[in-house]
Formats: structure tokens, sequence, C-alpha cells
């Protein structure tokens, strides 16, 4: 932030006393992608990243971005943030009283990378429809299935099932979510899979369900948890072992050891007595 | 007061006393000059060493894939050099094959200089002697390196005692005798005699630690080259993933060790003037042993490399045929005929036991032994299973850097210096143990 | 003046980062972003991790595990690697990424991917290989100090600290995956004490060799060279939960295994790696050899 605040400063300096010769064509090309988000908690928030080309496109740091609610007459400030090392913002706007909303609920906001003397200046608007996302299991005799319901939220909370929506189902998996399928929401806003047979959950047999709707024109990302313990159980083997490859040797080995070598130290120590005899000796 | 009951005014033992204890006082110059050179050597291989210190083993031509070099070739070399002393000491001795009498401190000297140089050169060949003390803190005793270091330990302590114990009246000798040598020379012959006086009880506690540690010491020398064999049949590489390579080893070893013996007594009864007690008919005994021994050896270097070479599996037949017929040929087939198979033939006759070529072929077989540890230990880990790709020409060949050549050749100085030294401050050939058989030959059946 | 605003809105910016987003991120996944203040006491580093928490730590918390700790393991799991030799056609991007990460020089580094051909009949192809993390270790088995050890996790790693040089595990690996540091290394650039979790920095009269980059692991980050390699060839997961990814696409372990006939290199040998094989059948590109003297 420091470099951020001198690289400002130079910039300032070279405005003053350069030729002109600085103008927006020698300005580097910037892009600003801006993405919803609603995470599992409900918890909504706009993602936004600055990559600026250097000679390929490289994450931009320390830059000041601006996110806007907008609608056909107005524009509120919502807030301002600084890039991190990987060029990304992230703004919460839950229950954010500045935005606006059009008559059938849409939100729209503009996201706005000022630019300076080395960086040219970037915009973009996104706009999203509020919704709902939430994960049932059901198990008939043998089959175990997951459902999803989506809803659109409207004005005043309405609440309405939305149709044809495009919904994936994972697996969370330590670095990366496992895909086990995905399905169409009804009419009534379901969408449903089958269980895959024979998955491995953690050692209670618990598995973490993640469903989402992907980057939808009108909704966003929105994503949706649940855990059930329809996995098999993992055994985790903690018992100290004690083998060739461990730090402890196998018992026997120990006894072993100890048993050949006190057999022959002891008869070493035997003759160093009998020595001692002999040097007594008369 | 030092009053020597027991070999009061016979002349053969005094005869005894005054040949085997003449060198005792003598200092000859080309001993001197001897002793000079080998120091020489030594501090050219301390420099070496040095320079391996200072910037790491990259001063030698190890690399990763041929991971290990001359410096554990020398080491299992040394090791096998050894097993002699457990095989005059206890074997012959044990077998009443009396003829051996007049070898059994020479190989035990030679033995403890041999143990003692393998250690050194084990930590020579460490990439970090500096955290030596692991091996103590962290030691994890199903490591083989760790019974290695455990049966080196034992068989140098079993080694030095049998050394001792058999000097013990020799000291008291010495004591009594021998006047005319520096003081701590006498210090040491004084102190070390601890009171001996040659009493009956004496002598019957000596006859009966001498034989307990006859019998230890087998097994412990078989152990400690067993052991060293396990360094290698531990691990799949080809040449060394062998049931056989524990006896193949030993009988290497043992094989070794009788051609040194007869390099010793060559120059020991040439240096110490003692052609009288090393006599023909001793090199006569040692060329049938030598041939034994050999005869053994062969039956297990046959065995190793049949089967192999029958089946040509994979990584092995490569081996195989990397020995038999490609870069190490030359040398596989010189070890096999120079350092085996010809000096069988021509020590079958009686005219090749005589001294001369059987110190001629003792050395070939020595050479043999040497490079023979050589070609266990580097085509073997120029076979790996997965192909060698990517690296520098160096990671492909090994020939041994001047600081290799330069530590093992003081190697081989040390174990010298170590000898002579030890020859030069004790009897060479047991005095006491020669008269003894005197006098029970003559005893019962004089002739 | 200037400055001071900054400031303050530097300080706003990580209120606001850490009040707002308390979930997971599914293209973050987890951000480690260090703010950098004047004394170090204060240098924090913030998290947002993939179980939905977004935390501020300490950023000594994150500094590599100690020689100790690193010898437990991470609980609970057991990291595989499976390499789809039908997708590498010899990039070296795994190398590349190994050796940056590592800071190795090209001359040896801890991946290899070599020219294979498994009879004359058939044809070559390209086998990326770094350490097996065997599950029955013979370079642990002959370590007389316990230098290198297995851990609960699956994986072998080493510590140099302890490593007494003597290269028994070099001669014991039949796979040839292990590095020793003949000469003095050349120096390496890192603000942490040396972990075996990172390998770093090397030292004189030791051993290295490809350790799955546990430092990343704890992130719950996949290892460099399977985040490198252009082509997806290389998948990384925990054979706990049956997953493994290739940084794109995330796949059922047995599914593959069974599916692509993946198999382990040398499996009787008894060693069982934890780097499984699926055979270069079905290419994805046609086998060219690599130029002549091409070593990077």
């Amino acid at each position: 932030m420091n470099n951020l605040f001198k690289y400002i400063l130079f910039g300032f300096m070279a405005l003053i006393f350069a030729t002109g010769d600085i103008s927006a064509q020698g300005k580097k090309t910037t892009r600003l992608q801006v993405e919803y988000y609603k995470n599992h908690d409900k918890m909504e928030m706009l993602i936004a990243t600055l990559i600026a080309k250097e000679r390929r496109y490289v994450p931009l740091a320390g830059a000041m971005i601006r996110f806007y609610s907008v609608n056909d007459t107005s524009k509120a400030l919502l807030e301002e943030l600084v890039t991190n090392d990987e060029g990304k913002v992230v703004l919460k706007i839950n229950d954010n009283s500045k935005i606006f909303y059009d008559p059938s609920g849409i939100m729209t906001f503009e996201v706005e990378y000022g630019g300076n003397s080395s960086y040219k200046s970037v915009q973009r608007q996104i706009s999203v429809k509020r919704a709902n996302l939430d994960v049932f299991f059901f198990q008939k005799d043998s089959i175990k299935s997951i459902e999803v319901n989506a809803s659109e939220i409207g004005p005043d909370n309405l609440i309405t099932p939305i149709q044809g929506l495009h919904v994936r189902f994972y697996i969370k998996g330590t670095f990366s979510l496992l895909d086990i399928g995905k399905e169409k929401t009804d009419q009534y806003g379901n969408a449903r899979i089958d269980f895959p047979v024979y998955m491995p959950g953690d050692t209670a047999g618990v598995i973490k369900i993640v469903v989402k709707i992907e980057d939808d024109d009108d909704y966003g990302t929105i994503e949706s948890r649940g855990e059930i313990n329809w996995g098999i159980p993992v055994k985790v083997i903690k018992k100290e072992r004690r083998g060739l490859g461990d730090t402890d040797a196998p018992l026997w080995m120990v006894y072993t050891l100890i048993i050949l070598l006190s057999a022959v130290w002891f008869h070493y120590l035997y003759v160093i007595y009998m020595i001692i005899k002999i040097k007594l000796a008369r | 007061m030092m009053k020597n009951e027991h070999t009061l005014a016979d002349p053969f033992n005094e005869k005894v006393e005054k040949d085997l204890l003449a060198h005792l006082t003598s200092n000859r110059r080309k001993g001197r000059i001897f002793v000079f050179v080998l120091i020489a050597i030594i501090l050219v291989g301390l420099f070496a060493y040095y320079r391996q210190l200072r910037y790491g083993l990259i001063v030698t031509a190890m690399r990763d894939y041929t991971s290990w070099g001359v410096y554990i070739a020398n080491f299992v070399f040394l090791v096998a050099i050894s097993l002699v002393g457990s095989l005059f000491s206890s074997i012959l001795k044990l077998s009443k094959a009396t003829w051996s009498t007049p070898l059994t401190r020479i190989s035990e000297i030679i033995a403890i200089a041999a143990i003692m140089c393998a250690s050194i050169i084990i930590i020579v060949d460490m990439g970090r002697p500096d955290r030596f003390f692991n091996v103590l803190i962290h030691g994890r005793i199903q490591s083989p390196i760790i019974w290695d270091v455990i049966i080196i330990t034992t068989y140098l302590t079993i080694s030095l005692l049998l050394l001792y114990i058999s000097l013990i009246p020799d000291l008291a000798i010495c004591r009594d005798k021998v006047k005319n040598v520096a003081k701590w020379k006498r210090w040491v012959y004084k102190v070390f005699s601890i009171n001996w006086h040659g009493t009956p009880e004496q002598y019957k506690i000596l006859h009966k630690i001498s034989f307990t540690l006859s019998v230890m010491v087998i097994p412990v020398a078989f152990a400690i080259h067993t052991v060293t064999s396990w360094l290698f049949s531990t691990t799949w590489r080809p040449g060394w993933d062998s049931t056989n390579l524990g006896p193949y080893f030993v009988s290497g070893a043992l094989m070794a060790g009788a051609a040194v013996i007869i390099v010793a007594m060559y120059f020991i009864r040439i240096a110490l003037n003692l052609k009288e007690y090393l006599n023909d008919k001793l090199f006569d005994h040692m060329g049938k042993l030598l041939v034994m021994l050999s005869l053994v050896y062969l039956y297990f270097n046959i065995n190793e490399y049949l089967g192999p070479a029958f089946k040509m599996v994979g990584v092995e037949g490569e081996h195989i045929i990397e020995l038999f017929f490609g870069k190490y040929a030359g040398m596989y087939w010189m070890v096999q005929i120079f350092g085996l198979i010809l000096p069988i033939v021509v020590m079958i006759f009686k005219w090749g036991r005589r001294p001369l070529p059987m110190l001629v072929l003792s050395f070939m077989i020595l050479l043999g032994a040497w490079f023979k540890r050589f070609l266990i230990v580097i085509p073997s880990l120029q076979h790996p299973y997965l192909p060698i790709q990517d690296v520098d020409e160096s990671y492909r060949h090994y020939i041994p850097t001047w600081e290799e050549w330069a530590i093992t050749c003081a190697s081989f100085a040390a174990v010298l210096l170590i000898i002579t030294f030890l020859i030069r401050l004790f009897p060479v050939i047991p005095i006491w143990e020669l008269k003894e058989e005197k006098e029970s030959n003559s005893k019962p059946n004089q002739k | 003046m200037k400055k001071r605003k900054i400031k303050q809105s530097r300080r706003k910016f990580f209120a606001k980062t850490i009040t707002a987003a308390a979930g997971a991120i599914g293209g973050i996944g987890l951000t480690a972003h260090s703010c950098k203040s004047k004394s170090e006491e204060h240098e924090k580093v913030t998290l947002l991790s993939q179980d939905g928490k977004l935390v501020q730590v300490d950023k000594a918390a994150i500094t590599p595990a100690s020689p100790a700790e690193a010898r437990k393991g991470i609980p609970g799991k057991h990291f595989v690697m499976v390499v789809d030799l039908s997708r590498c056609r010899n990039a070296r991007k795994c190398i590349k990424a190994c050796d940056h990460h590592h800071q190795l020089t090209p001359d040896r580094p801890y991946i290899k991917v070599l020219r294979m051909q498994d009879n004359p009949a058939s044809s070559p192809y390209w086998m990326p290989k770094k350490c097996f993390h065997c599950d029955n270790p013979p370079c642990v088995k002959v370590c007389p100090v316990g230098a290198t050890f297995k851990r609960t996790d699956g994986l072998v790693l080493i510590d140099n600290h302890r490593c007494i040089g003597c290269r028994f595990c070099m001669a014991a690996c039949p796979y040839s995956a292990r590095v020793f540091n003949w000469g003095k290394p050349k120096p390496q650039k890192t603000n942490h004490p040396y972990s075996p979790e990172t390998s770093i920095p090397s030292q004189i009269g030791t051993v290295e060799k490809c350790d799955f980059c546990p430092d990343m692991l704890r992130q719950n980050k996949v290892p460099h060279c399977i985040s490198a390699c252009p082509n997806g060839a290389l998948y990384f997961g925990d054979q706990n939960s049956d997953s493994v990814t290739n940084g794109s696409e995330t796949v059922r372990l047995s599914t593959l295994l069974r599916d692509k006939a993946g198999y382990r290199y040398l499996e009787e040998l008894g060693t069982q790696p934890n780097v499984y094989y699926l055979p270069p059948a079905n290419r994805l590109f046609p086998f060219k050899d690599a130029p002549e003297g091409q070593s990077s």
C-alpha cells in the first residue's frame, strides 16, 4: 500500500514534468470482471477482479474499486475498496439500504476502476434478481436422493419457484468439488438427483453436498450446502505402529538385538574380569 | 623380582626370544623411509579430505545414480580383510592346525588395522560427518547401517581383546628382556603385562579366556561381513538383490584375508629377518589354505552369476551384459581370471606354493578382490529400473577423482602404518605359544 | 495528507474484508492476502477459507511446520497422485513450476519426464515421475537416523537437519526419486525457517526429493506441478474422499482407476506407491521426440 502511494506520487510528478507525451495511448488496458455470489449462509456479495495487460493479463493489486447501485435515474455510491494481491475485492451487499430495486425486483450495480497515469479506467454493469436455493435429502427404501428447490425473491419478499434453472450438484473434497450431476428445475422449482453409491465420507460417514447455480444470467451464482451421513465412514488408522519403516523398531527386533548383543558383550566383560584376575593372581 | 620361572635356561627358548625380540630394538633406515612415505601418502589423503569437507562430496565423481563409489567399495574391501583375524585366531586354532601359530598375531594386527580404517572410511563417505552423533541420538535399529555400526564396534572390541590376551605373556617377556628401548615402550610393557609371571593359575585363566574368545569371534566375524552384505542385499538393485550375498561376501573375505597374510608374511620375514620362523613350509601350508578358500569363493561366485545370467530378467540382465560384455567387461574378466582362476590353478602345484610365486599370486588376488568390490558397488547403481535421462554426462559415468584415489590410498597407508607401528612395538610371532607348542610336541611323542 | 488517507482506506478495506464475505467463494477458494505493516508483530494475513470462514491470523501462524510437527501429517488424509500418460506431451511445465517453487537448479530437478518405451513394437510415451510416496517405503526402512519418514497422510518427507548424508536411501529407492546436494546448494530466498514441508533451504551433504508440497496441502491447495500442467495430465487428491482433481476437473479416484485401467509402476516390488499411472492409450497428442539436448 505504501508502494501504491509511491506510484501515485511518481505518477503525479511525471504528469507535472512530462512534456505531454504521456497520453491515453501509453496507458495499459485493464479488464474488470464482476460476479454476484450468494453463499450457503445466504450472504450476498459482489466479487470484482481487476486485471491489467502487461505482457499478458495479470491481477492488479492495490487498485481502488468503486461500487455503485444504479437505476434509471440515480446512482448511489455503495463502497470504495482496494484490490488484494489477486486483483480481487469482495463487497458484502446484504441489507444495504442504499441499493435500488426496479419494479420486478432487479438490482443493478455499476463497478468502476478509475484508472491512473499508467492504467486505463474501466467499468462494468451487472444486474441480478434475488433468489434462494435450498437442499433436501430424501431416502425411500434403498434409493437416496438429493433435491434442490430454487425460488425467486420478488418485491415485498414474494417467493415464486423458478423453472428451467440449471443446478449443479457437488461433493466437497479437500481440494475441489466433485461433480456428481446436474439437473433442470421443474415447474415447482425442484431438481433431484440420485445420491452416488459407495461414496466415502469422513470418519462418521458425513458427506458435504454443495449445490450451485453457476453464473446464471438472471440470478448470478448461488450456492447452498447440506450435510448427510450417507457416506461410508473412513477408517483412519491412528495406531502407533512398530515396523521397519517406523521410528520405533518392532519389539521382536529389539529383543533379538538385546539378547544377541548382551550375550556377546557379557563375554567381553567376563574376559576383562578374568584379565583382572590374572593381574591379581599370585 | 623379575624371574621367568617357566622358561628358565632352555636353549630353544633363548634362541626364540633372541630372534623374535631382535626387531624391537633395531632401528633401520629403510624402516624409517617406509614410515615417512606412508605418512606422506596419508597427508595427501588428509588434504583431499579437507577439500571434500570444504566443497562437499562434489569433489568426488559420485552423483545421483552412482551415489556410492570407491569409498564404499574400499570399505567393503577393508572389512573383508579384517575377517582374517578370526580365521587364524579362531578357525585354525580350534581345528588344531598348529602350523598356523606363528601367524596368529600378524592376522590379529591386520584385522585391527583394517577394521579401524574401515570405520574411518565410512565416515569419510558421509555427506555430513559433523552429524555422526545423530547415529547415536536418533539411531533406528531397523536400518542395516545401524547394524553395521553395532557389529563393527563389537568386532573391533573382540579383535582388540584377542590381540591383547595373546600378548600378555609376550609383554611380560618384553618387560623382562627388552631394555634398550624408549621409556614409553618400557612403560607399555610394564603396565600391559599386568603382573604376568607365568604361574600355572595365570596360564589356566589365559587358556580359558583365549578359548572363549576364539569361539565367540566366529559368529561376530561372520556377522560383520554378512551385515555388510546386507547393506546391499536389502535393496532391489540388480546384482545386490540376492540371497547369496552373505556367504559370497564371507567366502570372498576369507580368501582376500589369506592373501593378505601371505603378502604380510613375505615382507615381514625379509624386513625382520625371520626366515626361520616364517619358512617355506608355512608358505606351502598357506598356499593350500588359499586354494581351498578360493575354491569356496569360486563356488559362490558361480552361484551368484549363473542364475541371473541364465534368466536375463530386466535390469538384472542389463547388469549381467554390462559385466560380461559391456563397459565393465575388461575389469570383470581380469578380476575373475587373474584374481581367482589363475591363482587357483598355479597354487595347486607345489612349485606354485613357493614364497615368490605366492607373493605375486596373492597380490593378484588382492587387486582382484578390491576391483571385485568396485564391480559389486558401482555397475549395480548404474542400472536403475527407470532409465537415466535428462542428466549431465557426468551422471552417467563414474571415474573416481584424484581426491577419491588419494583418500583410498591414504586408507591403505593408514592400515600399513598401524600394522608397522604394532609390529615395531610387539613381538610379531607369539613367543609363548611357540614355546608351548614345542613343549607339547616334545613331551608325548618324541621322534 | 495523502498518505494518511490511504492508510485509512486500507484499514477500512480490511475491516470490510473481514466482516464481509464470511463464505466460501467458489472461484476464489482460499485467498491469502498479506498486509505489510512496519512492525513485524502486526503482520496479519487474512484468509478466506473454503469452509466459509474468513479469518485473520498472525503471519507466524502460517510459517511452515517445524521439523517435529512435520512428522505428524495432516489428520484424516491420504494423498494420492494420478498421472494420465495419454495426456502428457513433455511440456515440462510441471518441472518448471516445481523448480521455481522449490528454488532448484535445472540440473537436479525433483520431477523428471522420462521417455519410455515398453517394448520395441509399442510407441514410446512420456512419463512424468516424482517421488511415489510409497506406503511401504524402502528409503524410510533403511534410513539409519529417521531423517526420512512416513506420515499418517501418506507423505514421505525428509528432515535435512537430521540427514547424515549416507545415501543409503538413494541406493534403496527403486525409482531413483532422490537427489543429493553434492556441493553447496545455490542460495535460496526464504523468510521462513527450514521445514521438511517446504524443503527450503537446501543443505550441503543431504538428500532431497519431491515432497508433494505439504505447505500447499495445508492450505487445501494442490501441489504446484498439478496446477502447472497445461494438459491436465496430473491429478491430485485425497484417497479417503475418493476424489482427485487436475485443477480444472474433479473425478472419483476409483472410477478413474477402474475405467482407465490405472496401475502403479513396478507394483511387483511391493512398495505400494501412492502415484498411479493411466496407460498411454487414446492419446491426446502424437508422440514427438524432444529436440536434442533438451534439459529444461
